[in-house]
């Protein structure tokens, strides 16, 4: 089992210092950086001179290697240095932008898998063949709906027309209802579709025929027998959603005005903050590696056959 | 449309105001007018104002205030030495109370007005002055803290007593006391002046003396400012004197246009900023207004970087300037209050002179300068020369308004006449590279907000924002280009301590500019805002950001 732990914890290691790495190269090939992006921006009509000066007070004409070197051992001891665009150090940001990213993940995910759950379950109990195949085209009309046009047409209604909800000025809990709900409806379409392939899948299985034949009814194999088999794979998907859940909800957040992570990576990509995004990266390894560890570990929660072999393993 | 009113009400901003609002509410009812404009409303004071923002503030150094939104908040939480009536852009009274210059415009004594504090309760002295302005004139090294564009040839600073201090430049500087006047030039305590650059988008950490403060913030998302009680130093002559009206603005970042536009007609805002032309009818009929103050700079144009051969001879680019439909242009994409220009600077601008003889639009003019110049229309309908395409690219500029759409507009209109003008957009880090590029980027949007004939040298001078791509300026990719003539011009410009002279010589770079056809000025760029029809006193600096310090908030019907 140790082994097994510190070949997991190596494996990330590895995987954040390659992230590191490889977000560090890419950003020094593109064309420009943050300096010249800031300070070349007509707003302050600096001339050429003074551009090399503050190049250079910034350390930018430093040979690369060292430059990595560096920034390597600052990560290291926690030190994320500054946003060259924004002025505050990148500490700040990550504190201002990864609590309202996290809670709107987590309920956004909640939120979809008990639709996905509604939709899959409806789709397989559902009395007549029509209905059926109705229900089963849900997640289709759901992964189709743009965020973007949801978000605003959520806003319209509920804030603008029925004034029910502010979006200016929200309490905590008002600012995040229809960001969830945004964000839920696309995201519990993937897992709504695996979960009654699975589910139909499982329909088809010799034990389940046995069950009916006993005389079970619909609902029950499917609570009893077909549930827990079906969901291992809405499980694997699931999180990987929710790594993407994190980073990349930067249309809702920009619809809604709200700080996350997904707005302040695409701010620091436009203007090329090394530091900042060199900070999401390690940030975002750190969360799928965490997140797959957790799925890893579900497992045998939901199928008692893993455990056995774990044991036998063991 | 400000303007144009108020120039006729010189010295009675009040009664200007009034008509100015009166004008601006042209599509409400008059009854709802009359009635606005003939109470004499005693302005109601306290209450929060919301503003909505579109983007998040960058860095809040004072001369980084060009920037937008930075200077919506800079504008509020720091005084200036002086202040610029935005109606007449005169010079006024604010932080100093007097001034003197000398003949030759080197030396600069300002009287600084007693009592004043930064409400980190050190004072605004005369130390304090000489201080801020060692450093936006010389910038610091350590500190990373850039110099700032508005000052020109500074030399040092001498404190002669307590309450006056006196500036000395190695060149003549007549621009600089305007440059005591913007937003770049705000004054800030010394404890902010300590900082190094990048502290300074901490907006809690930016100590002026101005009439609110930053009380508390959200990076990225919202901004708390409360008035400052003993608050007492208002430029001394508007009608406005002691603390604001108002007792805490909340500025709330919201990215997205139709949010911020629903959410001020569902009465969640008081005031937003940056409202597109075509969304300007929505907000008139529902009885909000809109504000539209010019930037009073350098016209939103479209530059030419003659290093590049293709647009090095003066035909083509005289062809192309005939060949743009600036009517179109502002007919098509925008509204009133982006009026067609008519100069390289907008008409309320110093130094203006009409010039719209010269722009007119001609496609025969322009096709007859094209055939003289050896293009010739090819198989493909494009001109044609020794084998070369007459094929142009310009980078979009993201921060002017529908600047994509306008670009695509030239293209077409150049069409016409057998040239191509290709418009991309790039990440910013590839746009700012490949428009350093006269090979790469031949055609440029710019634009530029200042109200000095200053800002005239800003946009061309090469070592200043060199927009025509010349040799010796910010860009190593250029080969040859270097117009001694312009460059003497824009000297002159900067160093002429003889206001009426000086004018003069603005008009010459005008004309010289638009002779050369360098740039094919469009239209004056406004900023434009939306505020709900209980917003009293919303006023604006003489490049258009707003100023909460009259504003009041009257009971919502």
């Amino acid at each position: 089992m140790s082994r097994y732990v510190i070949g997991r914890v190596g494996q990330a290691l590895l995987v954040l210092w390659a992230a590191f790495t490889v977000s560090f190269v890419l950003l020094q090939a593109l064309p420009g950086d943050a300096i010249l992006i800031k300070f070349l921006n007509p707003e302050l009509g600096l001339g050429p001179e003074q551009i090399a000066e503050i190049r250079a007070s910034y350390g930018a004409d430093v040979p690369l290697l060292s430059q990595y070197l560096h920034s390597i051992v600052n990560f290291l001891s926690g030190e994320f240095g500054y946003s060259v665009q924004a002025g505050v150090p990148v500490g700040d940001l990550l504190l201002a932008n990864l609590p309202p990213s996290l809670w709107l993940a987590t309920l956004g995910f909640l939120l979809a898998t008990i639709l996905a759950g509604v939709v899959a379950v409806l789709s397989t109990l559902a009395p007549f063949a029509w209905l059926r195949s109705l229900i089963q085209s849900v997640p289709s009309l759901f992964v189709s709906t743009p965020v973007f046009w949801l978000g605003i047409l959520l806003i319209q209604v509920f804030s603008f027309q029925l004034r029910l909800i502010p979006v200016i000025n929200p309490g905590p809990w008002e600012a995040l209802i229809l960001p969830v709900l945004t964000l839920a409806v696309p995201i519990s379409a993937p897992l709504a579709q695996i979960l009654i392939r699975n589910i139909d899948e499982v329909m088809t299985e010799p034990f389940i025929a046995v069950a009916r034949a006993k005389g079970a009814s619909r609902s029950w194999v499917l609570w009893k027998h077909v549930a827990k088999n079906a969901i291992l794979p809405t499980l694997t998907i699931g999180g990987i959603l929710f790594g993407e859940l994190l980073a990349g909800a930067v249309v809702t957040e920009a619809v809604f005005g709200l700080n996350g992570i997904g707005g302040l990576t695409q701010r620091a990509v436009g203007s090329q903050d090394i530091a900042v995004l060199q900070a999401l990266v390690v940030f975002s390894a750190v969360a799928f590696v965490l997140i797959n560890l957790a799925v890893d570990l579900l497992y045998p929660v939901f199928d008692p056959r893993l455990r056995i072999r774990e044991r036998a393993a063991a | 449309m400000i303007v144009s009113l108020t120039n006729r009400f010189k010295n009675r901003p009040v009664l200007a105001a009034v008509a100015g609002a009166v004008f601006l509410m042209g599509s409400l009812t008059w009854a709802s007018v009359t009635k606005a404009a003939g109470a004499s409303e005693t302005p109601v004071k306290g209450g929060t104002l919301v503003y909505l923002e579109q983007q998040p503030h960058t860095n809040l150094y004072p001369p980084a205030g060009g920037f937008y939104p930075n200077g919506g908040i800079l504008n509020q939480i720091t005084d200036k030495l002086t202040y610029q009536n935005p109606e007449t852009l005169e010079i006024e009274p604010w932080i100093a109370e007097s001034w003197t210059v000398n003949a030759d415009a080197t030396e600069y004594t300002f009287k600084i007005r007693k009592g004043v504090t930064f409400s980190d309760g050190t004072p605004l002295d005369a130390a304090a002055v000489a201080k801020n302005y060692d450093v936006y004139g010389r910038g610091n090294k350590d500190l990373k803290l850039p110099i700032s564009e508005v000052i020109n040839n500074y030399d040092r600073s001498e404190v002669i007593d307590p309450q006056t201090v006196k500036f000395y430049f190695k060149k003549p500087s007549p621009g600089f006391l305007q440059g005591t006047s913007v937003i770049g030039s705000g004054l800030v305590s010394l404890a902010t002046l300590a900082l190094p650059y990048e502290a300074l988008g901490d907006a809690t950490k930016i100590i002026g003396s101005g009439p609110f403060v930053v009380a508390a913030e959200t990076l990225g998302r919202e901004l708390t400012l409360k008035a400052r009680t003993d608050y007492n130093w208002g430029p001394a002559k508007l009608a406005q004197q002691g603390r604001a009206y108002l007792d805490t603005i909340k500025y709330i970042i919201t990215p997205e246009d139709s949010v911020r536009i629903g959410a001020l007609l569902a009465g969640q805002a008081d005031v937003i900023r940056q409202v597109q032309a075509y969304d300007e009818k929505q907000v008139e009929d529902e009885g909000y207004l809109i504000y539209a103050p010019s930037t009073r700079g350098v016209n939103n144009s479209v530059v030419f970087r003659p290093d590049n051969p293709l647009v090095a001879d003066i035909r083509v680019r005289r062809a192309l300037l005939h060949a743009t439909n600036a009517d179109e242009i502002v007919s098509t994409l925008f509204s009133a209050n982006y009026p067609k220009a008519t100069s390289i600077i907008a008409k309320t601008a110093l130094g203006y002179v009409d010039l719209s003889s010269r722009l007119s639009y001609d496609l025969e003019k322009a096709k007859a300068l094209l055939d003289e110049a050896g293009w010739k229309v090819g198989t493909n309908g494009l001109r044609q020369k020794d084998g070369q395409v007459l094929e142009l690219t310009a980078y979009e500029s993201l921060p002017q308004p529908q600047n994509k759409e306008t670009l695509q507009l030239v293209s077409q209109q150049w069409g016409k006449i057998g040239v191509k003008l290709n418009v991309l957009t790039a990440d910013s880090g590839s746009a700012t590279v490949n428009n350093l590029d006269p090979a790469k980027a031949p055609v440029s949007p710019a634009m530029v907000g200042r109200a000095d004939p200053d800002v005239i040298k800003s946009q061309y001078y090469p070592t200043n924002r060199n927009v025509l791509l010349q040799k010796g300026g910010n860009s190593d990719k250029v080969q040859a280009f270097l117009d001694e003539k312009l460059n003497t011009l824009l000297d002159n410009l900067a160093s002429e301590p003889d206001r009426a002279k000086r004018l003069a010589i603005a008009s010459d770079v005008q004309a010289y500019v638009v002779d050369q056809a360098y740039a094919i000025p469009i239209f004056e760029e406004p900023q434009a805002f939306a505020a709900a029809p209980y917003v009293k006193g919303l006023s604006f600096e003489a490049v258009g950001r707003p100023s909460f310090y009259g504003t009041w908030l009257a009971p919502r019907h």
